[in-house]
Protein backbone atom coordinates (compact mmCIF):
# COMPACT_ATOMS: atom_id res chain seq x y z
CA UNK A 1 0.00 0.00 0.00
CA UNK A 2 1.75 3.34 -1.19
CA UNK A 3 1.47 6.01 1.07
CA UNK A 4 -1.38 7.97 -1.29
CA UNK A 5 -3.43 4.58 -1.04
CA UNK A 6 -3.43 5.07 2.69
CA UNK A 7 -4.19 9.24 2.81
CA UNK A 8 -7.38 8.04 0.07
CA UNK A 9 -8.23 5.10 2.57
CA UNK A 10 -8.28 8.10 5.60
CA UNK A 11 -10.83 10.04 3.73
CA UNK A 12 -12.89 6.99 3.56
CA UNK A 13 -12.94 5.96 6.12
CA UNK A 14 -15.04 8.18 9.40
CA UNK A 15 -13.01 11.18 10.48
CA UNK A 16 -12.59 12.52 13.60
CA UNK A 17 -10.45 15.57 13.86
CA UNK A 18 -8.56 17.10 16.38
CA UNK A 19 -8.14 20.79 15.16
CA UNK A 20 -4.93 22.62 17.07
CA UNK A 21 -5.16 26.45 16.91
CA UNK A 22 -7.23 28.47 14.28
CA UNK A 23 -10.33 27.56 14.38
CA UNK A 24 -11.35 28.31 10.63
CA UNK A 25 -10.14 24.72 9.47
CA UNK A 26 -12.30 22.86 12.06
CA UNK A 27 -15.33 25.15 11.80
CA UNK A 28 -15.19 24.01 7.81
CA UNK A 29 -15.14 20.61 8.58
CA UNK A 30 -17.76 21.09 11.45
CA UNK A 31 -19.95 22.63 8.50
CA UNK A 32 -19.23 18.89 6.45
CA UNK A 33 -20.88 16.90 9.50
CA UNK A 34 -17.44 16.20 10.52
CA UNK A 35 -16.21 15.74 14.16
CA UNK A 36 -14.11 18.14 15.20
CA UNK A 37 -12.29 18.77 18.70
CA UNK A 38 -10.96 21.91 19.24
CA UNK A 39 -7.75 22.40 20.85
CA UNK A 40 -7.17 25.32 22.22
CA UNK A 41 -3.18 26.06 22.02
CA UNK A 42 -1.55 29.23 21.18
CA UNK A 43 2.30 29.47 20.50
CA UNK A 44 3.92 30.07 23.45
CA UNK A 45 4.57 33.95 23.80
CA UNK A 46 2.11 34.96 20.98
CA UNK A 47 5.35 33.57 18.86
CA UNK A 48 7.87 36.52 20.33
CA UNK A 49 11.08 34.72 20.15
CA UNK A 50 13.29 37.02 22.34
CA UNK A 51 10.01 35.99 25.22
CA UNK A 52 9.96 32.50 24.24
CA UNK A 53 13.85 32.07 25.13
CA UNK A 54 13.51 33.68 28.19
CA UNK A 55 10.62 31.83 29.82
CA UNK A 56 13.07 28.68 28.77
CA UNK A 57 15.02 29.89 31.17
CA UNK A 58 12.21 31.68 33.96
CA UNK A 59 9.55 28.87 33.51
CA UNK A 60 5.91 29.38 33.02
CA UNK B 1 18.84 26.13 42.23
CA UNK B 2 18.37 27.46 38.55
CA UNK B 3 16.15 30.16 37.38
CA UNK B 4 13.16 28.79 37.44
CA UNK B 5 12.90 26.97 40.74
CA UNK B 6 14.36 30.60 42.78
CA UNK B 7 11.37 32.12 40.64
CA UNK B 8 8.49 29.22 41.83
CA UNK B 9 9.70 29.68 45.20
CA UNK B 10 8.97 32.97 45.38
CA UNK B 11 6.01 32.99 43.90
CA UNK B 12 4.83 30.27 46.03
CA UNK B 13 5.96 32.87 48.90
CA UNK B 14 3.95 35.64 47.80
CA UNK B 15 0.99 33.67 47.02
CA UNK B 16 1.30 32.80 50.70
CA UNK B 17 1.36 36.59 51.92
CA UNK B 18 -1.35 37.75 49.41
CA UNK B 19 -4.14 34.71 50.45
CA UNK B 20 -2.93 34.79 54.00
CA UNK B 21 -2.82 38.37 55.04
CA UNK B 22 -5.24 40.07 56.85
CA UNK B 23 -5.62 43.64 56.32
CA UNK B 24 -7.16 45.39 59.20
CA UNK B 25 -8.32 49.34 59.01
CA UNK B 26 -6.94 50.34 62.49
CA UNK B 27 -6.88 54.60 62.21
CA UNK B 28 -6.94 57.67 60.39
CA UNK B 29 -4.36 60.25 61.12
CA UNK B 30 -2.39 62.58 59.21
CA UNK B 31 -0.17 61.93 56.08
CA UNK B 32 2.84 62.69 57.12
CA UNK B 33 2.37 61.71 60.36
CA UNK B 34 2.64 58.01 59.71
CA UNK B 35 3.22 57.03 55.54
CA UNK B 36 7.18 56.11 55.44
CA UNK B 37 9.00 58.61 53.98
CA UNK B 38 6.49 61.37 53.51
CA UNK B 39 7.55 64.49 54.73
CA UNK B 40 5.86 68.31 54.20
CA UNK B 41 7.84 68.94 51.69
CA UNK B 42 6.40 65.40 49.33
CA UNK B 43 3.13 65.31 47.57
CA UNK B 44 1.82 61.78 46.64
CA UNK B 45 0.23 60.90 43.47
CA UNK B 46 -1.07 58.48 41.47
CA UNK B 47 0.83 55.91 38.99
CA UNK B 48 4.24 55.78 38.13
CA UNK B 49 7.23 58.58 38.50
CA UNK B 50 6.42 61.41 36.18
CA UNK B 51 8.25 64.49 35.55
CA UNK B 52 6.90 67.55 36.36
CA UNK B 53 6.23 69.16 32.89
CA UNK B 54 4.90 66.07 31.91
CA UNK B 55 1.90 66.46 34.87
CA UNK B 56 -1.88 66.79 33.32
CA UNK B 57 -4.13 69.17 33.87
CA UNK B 58 -6.06 67.58 36.77
CA UNK B 59 -3.24 66.14 38.13
CA UNK B 60 -1.27 69.59 38.40
CA UNK B 61 -4.97 71.43 39.95
CA UNK B 62 -5.08 69.23 42.61
CA UNK B 63 -1.10 69.44 43.37
CA UNK B 64 -1.56 73.34 43.01
CA UNK B 65 -5.04 73.01 45.58
CA UNK B 66 -3.04 70.56 48.18
CA UNK B 67 -0.54 73.49 48.37
CA UNK B 68 -3.20 76.08 48.78
CA UNK B 69 -4.63 74.02 51.51
CA UNK B 70 -1.35 73.47 53.32
CA UNK B 71 -1.34 77.26 53.16
CA UNK B 72 2.80 76.20 51.24
CA UNK B 73 1.15 79.25 48.35
CA UNK B 74 -1.58 81.35 48.02
CA UNK B 75 -1.66 81.49 44.30
CA UNK B 76 -2.00 78.47 41.68
CA UNK B 77 0.69 79.86 40.17
CA UNK B 78 2.92 80.25 43.04
CA UNK B 79 1.83 76.64 43.87
CA UNK B 80 3.28 75.54 40.44
CA UNK B 81 6.60 77.28 41.48
CA UNK B 82 7.43 75.29 44.58
CA UNK B 83 7.04 71.93 42.43
CA UNK B 84 9.21 73.41 38.85
CA UNK B 85 12.18 74.58 41.53
CA UNK B 86 12.10 71.27 43.37
CA UNK B 87 10.86 72.77 46.25
CA UNK B 88 8.04 70.45 46.72
CA UNK B 89 8.65 66.72 45.80
CA UNK B 90 5.78 64.99 43.64
CA UNK B 91 6.50 61.15 44.20
CA UNK B 92 4.66 58.09 43.54
CA UNK B 93 2.61 57.25 46.14
CA UNK B 94 2.80 53.34 45.07
CA UNK B 95 6.59 53.62 46.60
CA UNK B 96 5.49 54.70 49.83
CA UNK B 97 2.45 52.21 50.25
CA UNK B 98 0.24 54.76 49.44
CA UNK B 99 -2.50 54.84 46.92
CA UNK B 100 -4.15 57.63 45.48
CA UNK B 101 -7.54 57.67 43.49
CA UNK B 102 -7.86 59.17 40.17
CA UNK B 103 -5.91 62.82 39.86
CA UNK B 104 -5.40 63.27 43.81
CA UNK B 105 -2.73 64.72 45.41
CA UNK B 106 -1.92 63.77 49.13
CA UNK B 107 -0.48 66.01 51.23
CA UNK B 108 1.00 66.23 54.90
CA UNK B 109 -1.92 66.94 56.66
CA UNK B 110 -4.61 65.18 55.03
CA UNK B 111 -6.36 62.26 56.84
CA UNK B 112 -5.71 58.68 55.76
CA UNK B 113 -6.70 55.20 56.23
CA UNK B 114 -4.59 53.40 57.70
CA UNK B 115 -4.68 49.45 57.12
CA UNK B 116 -2.55 46.95 59.08
CA UNK B 117 -1.59 43.03 57.60
CA UNK B 118 -1.71 41.76 61.05
CA UNK B 119 -0.49 38.55 60.10
CA UNK B 120 2.42 40.17 57.60
CA UNK B 121 2.86 43.22 59.44
CA UNK B 122 2.72 45.36 56.32
CA UNK B 123 0.62 49.00 56.59
CA UNK B 124 -1.13 50.85 53.66
CA UNK B 125 -2.18 54.15 53.34
CA UNK B 126 -4.98 56.07 51.08
CA UNK B 127 -6.80 59.45 52.02
CA UNK B 128 -9.96 58.93 53.16
CA UNK B 129 -12.89 58.97 50.34
CA UNK B 130 -14.48 62.36 49.67
CA UNK B 131 -17.80 60.81 48.39
CA UNK B 132 -19.63 60.59 45.46
CA UNK B 133 -19.28 64.05 44.39
CA UNK B 134 -17.33 65.14 40.96
CA UNK B 135 -16.05 68.91 42.70
CA UNK B 136 -13.00 67.43 44.90
CA UNK B 137 -9.26 67.02 44.10
CA UNK B 138 -9.65 63.53 43.60
CA UNK B 139 -11.05 64.64 39.98
CA UNK B 140 -8.94 67.09 39.54
CA UNK B 141 -10.77 70.51 40.82
CA UNK B 142 -9.33 73.50 43.63
CA UNK B 143 -11.84 76.12 44.54
CA UNK B 144 -13.39 77.43 47.38
CA UNK B 145 -15.87 74.67 48.10
CA UNK B 146 -13.25 71.74 47.71
CA UNK B 147 -10.76 73.45 50.25
CA UNK B 148 -13.95 74.04 52.35
CA UNK B 149 -14.05 70.32 52.42
CA UNK B 150 -10.28 69.63 52.79
CA UNK B 151 -10.27 71.48 56.12
CA UNK B 152 -13.75 69.68 57.40
CA UNK B 153 -12.04 66.28 56.62
CA UNK B 154 -8.66 67.27 58.11
CA UNK B 155 -10.46 68.89 61.33
CA UNK B 156 -14.00 66.71 62.21
CA UNK B 157 -13.97 64.46 59.54
CA UNK B 158 -10.78 62.31 59.28
CA UNK B 159 -9.92 62.63 63.35
CA UNK B 160 -13.85 60.83 64.06
CA UNK B 161 -13.68 58.09 61.88
CA UNK B 162 -10.10 57.64 63.16
CA UNK B 163 -11.15 57.56 66.77
CA UNK B 164 -14.52 55.10 65.85
CA UNK B 165 -11.87 52.39 64.07
CA UNK B 166 -9.52 52.47 67.47
CA UNK B 167 -12.47 52.36 69.60
CA UNK B 168 -13.77 49.30 67.35
CA UNK B 169 -10.21 48.04 67.58
CA UNK B 170 -9.98 48.11 63.88
CA UNK B 171 -12.32 46.55 61.40
CA UNK B 172 -11.27 43.08 59.43
CA UNK B 173 -11.15 44.08 55.67
CA UNK B 174 -11.83 40.05 54.56
CA UNK B 175 -14.63 39.73 57.06
CA UNK B 176 -16.28 42.89 55.71
CA UNK B 177 -15.77 40.83 52.14
CA UNK B 178 -16.58 37.71 53.50
CA UNK B 179 -19.97 38.77 54.70
CA UNK B 180 -20.78 40.96 51.71
CA UNK B 181 -20.08 37.59 49.58
CA UNK B 182 -22.64 37.48 46.82
CA UNK B 183 -24.03 40.89 46.86
CA UNK B 184 -22.91 41.91 43.60
CA UNK B 185 -19.80 43.87 44.92
CA UNK B 186 -16.30 43.43 42.74
CA UNK B 187 -14.92 46.01 45.21
CA UNK B 188 -12.76 48.10 42.65
CA UNK B 189 -15.63 50.08 40.59
CA UNK B 190 -18.77 48.71 42.76
CA UNK B 191 -18.90 48.46 46.66
CA UNK B 192 -22.18 49.49 48.26
CA UNK B 193 -23.10 46.03 50.33
CA UNK B 194 -19.00 46.55 51.30
CA UNK B 195 -19.63 50.33 52.26
CA UNK B 196 -22.92 49.58 54.27
CA UNK B 197 -21.84 46.71 55.97
CA UNK B 198 -18.97 48.49 57.48
CA UNK B 199 -21.21 51.33 58.30
CA UNK B 200 -23.51 49.15 60.00
CA UNK B 201 -20.79 48.47 62.51
CA UNK B 202 -19.33 51.60 62.36
CA UNK B 203 -22.27 53.66 63.03
CA UNK B 204 -23.33 51.79 66.20
CA UNK B 205 -19.51 53.17 68.04
CA UNK B 206 -20.65 56.41 66.47
CA UNK B 207 -23.66 57.05 68.14
CA UNK B 208 -22.32 56.10 71.44
CA UNK B 209 -19.40 58.74 71.03
CA UNK B 210 -19.13 62.35 71.80
CA UNK B 211 -17.19 64.16 69.52
CA UNK B 212 -18.07 67.11 67.72
CA UNK B 213 -21.03 67.73 64.41
CA UNK B 214 -21.26 63.54 65.18
CA UNK B 215 -24.69 63.91 63.20
CA UNK B 216 -23.58 65.83 60.48
CA UNK B 217 -20.27 63.29 60.46
CA UNK B 218 -22.66 60.16 59.98
CA UNK B 219 -25.06 61.44 57.94
CA UNK B 220 -21.82 62.36 55.53
CA UNK B 221 -20.46 58.63 56.09
CA UNK B 222 -23.87 56.56 55.36
CA UNK B 223 -24.37 58.38 52.27
CA UNK B 224 -21.20 57.65 50.43
CA UNK B 225 -21.50 54.11 49.30
CA UNK B 226 -17.86 54.20 47.99
CA UNK B 227 -16.58 54.58 50.72
CA UNK B 228 -15.22 51.11 51.16
CA UNK B 229 -12.84 51.74 48.44
CA UNK B 230 -10.46 53.78 49.83
CA UNK B 231 -10.14 51.63 52.28
CA UNK B 232 -9.90 48.53 50.67
CA UNK B 233 -6.83 50.57 48.33
CA UNK B 234 -5.03 51.10 51.82
CA UNK B 235 -5.58 47.39 52.40
CA UNK B 236 -4.08 46.00 49.13
CA UNK B 237 -1.06 48.30 50.07
CA UNK B 238 -0.57 46.84 53.75
CA UNK B 239 -0.60 43.48 52.66
CA UNK B 240 1.17 44.04 48.69
CA UNK B 241 3.86 45.57 51.44
CA UNK B 242 5.04 42.58 52.47
CA UNK B 243 4.65 41.09 48.93
CA UNK B 244 7.41 43.81 47.43
CA UNK B 245 10.02 42.45 49.83
CA UNK B 246 10.12 38.88 48.12
CA UNK B 247 13.26 38.59 45.83
CA UNK B 248 13.32 37.15 42.54
CA UNK B 249 9.09 36.57 42.34
CA UNK B 250 7.73 37.77 38.80
CA UNK B 251 4.22 38.38 41.00
CA UNK B 252 3.11 42.22 40.09
CA UNK B 253 2.91 44.34 43.56
CA UNK B 254 1.88 47.96 41.77
CA UNK B 255 0.22 49.14 38.88
CA UNK B 256 -1.54 52.58 38.10
CA UNK B 257 -1.44 55.44 35.81
CA UNK B 258 -0.27 58.68 35.99
CA UNK B 259 -2.42 60.04 32.85
CA UNK B 260 0.09 60.09 30.51
CA UNK B 261 2.52 56.63 31.13
CA UNK B 262 0.96 53.23 33.27
CA UNK B 263 3.09 51.32 34.79
CA UNK B 264 3.86 48.21 36.88
CA UNK B 265 6.23 46.78 39.41
CA UNK B 266 6.94 43.14 40.58
CA UNK B 267 8.10 41.91 43.26
CA UNK B 268 11.84 41.21 41.59
CA UNK B 269 12.28 43.89 40.44
CA UNK B 270 12.56 45.89 43.31
CA UNK B 271 11.23 49.62 43.04
CA UNK B 272 11.73 49.69 39.11
CA UNK B 273 8.36 50.87 37.13
CA UNK B 274 7.56 49.34 33.69
CA UNK B 275 5.47 51.62 31.68
CA UNK B 276 4.35 52.26 28.57
CA UNK B 277 1.92 55.17 26.96
CA UNK B 278 -1.32 55.01 29.39
CA UNK B 279 -4.45 53.00 27.74
CA UNK B 280 -7.65 54.54 27.59
CA UNK B 281 -10.46 53.34 30.46
CA UNK B 282 -13.34 52.58 28.03
CA UNK B 283 -16.90 51.70 28.52
CA UNK B 284 -19.67 53.93 29.24
CA UNK B 285 -19.29 57.28 28.28
CA UNK B 286 -21.29 59.23 31.84
CA UNK B 287 -22.51 62.31 29.20
CA UNK B 288 -23.50 61.52 25.52
CA UNK B 289 -21.26 64.46 24.44
CA UNK B 290 -18.13 63.16 25.78
CA UNK B 291 -15.89 61.42 23.13
CA UNK B 292 -12.43 59.78 23.25
CA UNK B 293 -10.64 62.53 23.02
CA UNK B 294 -11.79 64.61 25.69
CA UNK B 295 -9.98 61.47 27.89
CA UNK B 296 -6.89 61.26 29.55
CA UNK B 297 -4.98 58.18 29.45
CA UNK B 298 -5.34 55.70 32.24
CA UNK B 299 -5.38 57.77 35.69
CA UNK B 300 -4.78 56.07 39.61
CA UNK B 301 -4.14 53.81 41.46
CA UNK B 302 -7.66 52.33 42.09
CA UNK B 303 -6.64 49.39 40.47
CA UNK B 304 -4.24 48.05 43.68
CA UNK B 305 -7.62 46.47 44.08
CA UNK B 306 -6.80 44.37 40.84
CA UNK B 307 -3.37 43.85 42.55
CA UNK B 308 -4.71 42.40 45.36
CA UNK B 309 -7.70 40.04 43.35
CA UNK B 310 -10.77 42.58 43.12
CA UNK B 311 -12.02 44.70 40.44
CA UNK B 312 -11.09 42.77 37.40
CA UNK B 313 -9.98 40.24 38.64
CA UNK B 314 -12.90 39.47 40.82
CA UNK B 315 -15.03 40.43 38.33
CA UNK B 316 -17.34 37.42 38.48
CA UNK B 317 -18.70 38.77 41.78
CA UNK B 318 -20.20 42.00 40.28
CA UNK B 319 -21.82 41.50 36.93
CA UNK B 320 -24.26 44.27 37.16
CA UNK B 321 -21.01 46.48 36.35
CA UNK B 322 -19.78 44.91 33.93
CA UNK B 323 -23.00 44.86 31.92
CA UNK B 324 -23.59 48.88 33.09
CA UNK B 325 -19.87 49.27 31.44
CA UNK B 326 -21.25 47.85 27.68
CA UNK B 327 -20.03 44.52 28.50
CA UNK B 328 -22.12 40.75 29.04
CA UNK B 329 -22.30 38.53 32.19
CA UNK B 330 -20.38 35.95 29.73
CA UNK B 331 -17.87 38.87 29.63
CA UNK B 332 -17.84 38.87 33.90
CA UNK B 333 -17.23 35.42 34.07
CA UNK B 334 -14.55 35.77 31.01
CA UNK B 335 -12.58 38.43 32.93
CA UNK B 336 -12.12 36.27 36.29
CA UNK B 337 -11.79 33.31 34.10
CA UNK B 338 -8.79 34.76 32.03
CA UNK B 339 -7.17 36.25 35.25
CA UNK B 340 -7.44 32.70 37.08
CA UNK B 341 -5.14 31.84 34.23
CA UNK B 342 -2.29 34.10 34.77
CA UNK B 343 -2.73 34.16 38.73
CA UNK B 344 -0.61 32.24 41.22
CA UNK B 345 -3.45 31.82 43.96
CA UNK B 346 -6.91 32.54 44.76
CA UNK B 347 -8.56 34.54 47.41
CA UNK B 348 -11.19 31.55 48.95
CA UNK B 349 -12.88 34.40 51.62
CA UNK B 350 -15.89 35.54 49.17
CA UNK B 351 -16.50 32.55 46.47
CA UNK B 352 -19.11 33.34 44.51
CA UNK B 353 -21.99 30.42 43.61
CA UNK B 354 -22.48 31.87 40.31
CA UNK B 355 -18.89 31.33 39.31
CA UNK B 356 -18.80 27.91 40.12
CA UNK B 357 -17.70 28.60 43.88
CA UNK B 358 -14.66 29.76 42.98
CA UNK B 359 -12.41 32.39 44.48
CA UNK B 360 -10.74 35.85 43.25
CA UNK B 361 -7.89 35.08 41.81
CA UNK B 362 -4.92 37.28 42.73
CA UNK B 363 -1.12 37.93 42.17
CA UNK B 364 -0.74 38.15 38.57
CA UNK B 365 2.33 36.68 37.57
CA UNK B 366 4.27 38.25 34.01
CA UNK B 367 5.35 34.99 33.01
CA UNK B 368 2.04 33.66 32.42
CA UNK B 369 0.75 36.98 30.88
CA UNK B 370 3.56 36.67 28.70
CA UNK B 371 3.54 32.89 27.86
CA UNK B 372 -0.14 32.53 27.61
CA UNK B 373 -0.44 36.23 26.49
CA UNK B 374 -4.02 36.45 27.96
CA UNK B 375 -4.42 39.76 29.06
CA UNK B 376 -5.79 40.49 33.06
CA UNK B 377 -8.71 43.16 32.44
CA UNK B 378 -8.60 46.42 35.35
CA UNK B 379 -12.02 48.20 36.17
CA UNK B 380 -11.84 52.04 36.49
CA UNK B 381 -13.06 55.20 36.02
CA UNK B 382 -11.65 57.53 33.05
CA UNK B 383 -10.52 61.25 34.18
CA UNK B 384 -11.22 64.02 31.62
CA UNK B 385 -8.72 66.32 30.27
CA UNK B 386 -10.61 69.05 31.84
CA UNK B 387 -11.09 67.24 34.91
CA UNK B 388 -14.53 64.92 36.37
CA UNK B 389 -15.06 61.82 35.54
CA UNK B 390 -15.73 60.96 31.90
CA UNK B 391 -16.14 56.94 31.94
CA UNK B 392 -16.50 53.82 33.98
CA UNK B 393 -15.65 51.15 32.88
CA UNK B 394 -12.11 49.08 32.34
CA UNK B 395 -8.75 48.08 30.40
CA UNK B 396 -6.62 45.07 29.37
CA UNK B 397 -3.08 45.36 31.41
CA UNK B 398 -0.22 46.49 28.47
CA UNK B 399 1.99 43.34 27.40
CA UNK B 400 4.94 44.97 27.49
CA UNK B 401 4.93 46.35 30.49
CA UNK B 402 5.27 42.08 31.78
CA UNK B 403 7.66 41.54 28.54
CA UNK B 404 10.13 44.88 30.11
CA UNK B 405 9.71 43.37 33.68
CA UNK B 406 10.70 40.10 32.66
CA UNK B 407 13.61 41.13 30.81
CA UNK B 408 14.93 42.78 34.13
CA UNK B 409 13.91 39.92 36.46
CA UNK B 410 16.31 37.56 33.82
CA UNK B 411 19.17 40.17 33.92
CA UNK B 412 19.04 40.22 37.50
CA UNK B 413 19.24 36.62 37.63
CA UNK B 414 21.89 36.15 35.81
CA UNK B 415 24.09 38.84 37.51
CA UNK B 416 23.72 37.50 40.87
CA UNK B 417 24.54 34.01 38.91
CA UNK B 418 27.90 35.31 38.04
Amino acid sequence: MTNTDRIQELFNSELVVLNIGPRLFGDALGKQNVEVVQVDWRPLAGGDKQMQDLLADLGI
Amino acid sequence: MDFKQQIEQANQKAAEILTGGRPVWVDVQPAGDVIPGMTPDTLLIAGPPIAVEEIPGPVKTAICGALIYEERATTMEEAWQLVTSGTVKVESAQDHDAACGAAMATSASMPVCVVEDKVYGGRGFCAVHPGNKQNVLRWGFYNEEVQRDLVWFRDHYGPALGETVRRMGGIDLINVMSKTAGMGDENHNRQPAASMYMALQMIQTMMEMEFPYRDQIVKEFAANDRFFLHVMMAGAESVLASVKKIPHSTVMVAMGGNGIRFGTRFAGTGNRWFTVEAPLIEGLFLKPTYTREDMLGFLGDSCVTEVYGLGGMSASAGPGYVILTGSTFADALQRSADARKVCVAEHMFAPIPWDGSRGFPVGVDARKVVGLNILPTSHGGGTLKAGGQGTMGSAKLPLDCFKQGLVAINEILINEAK
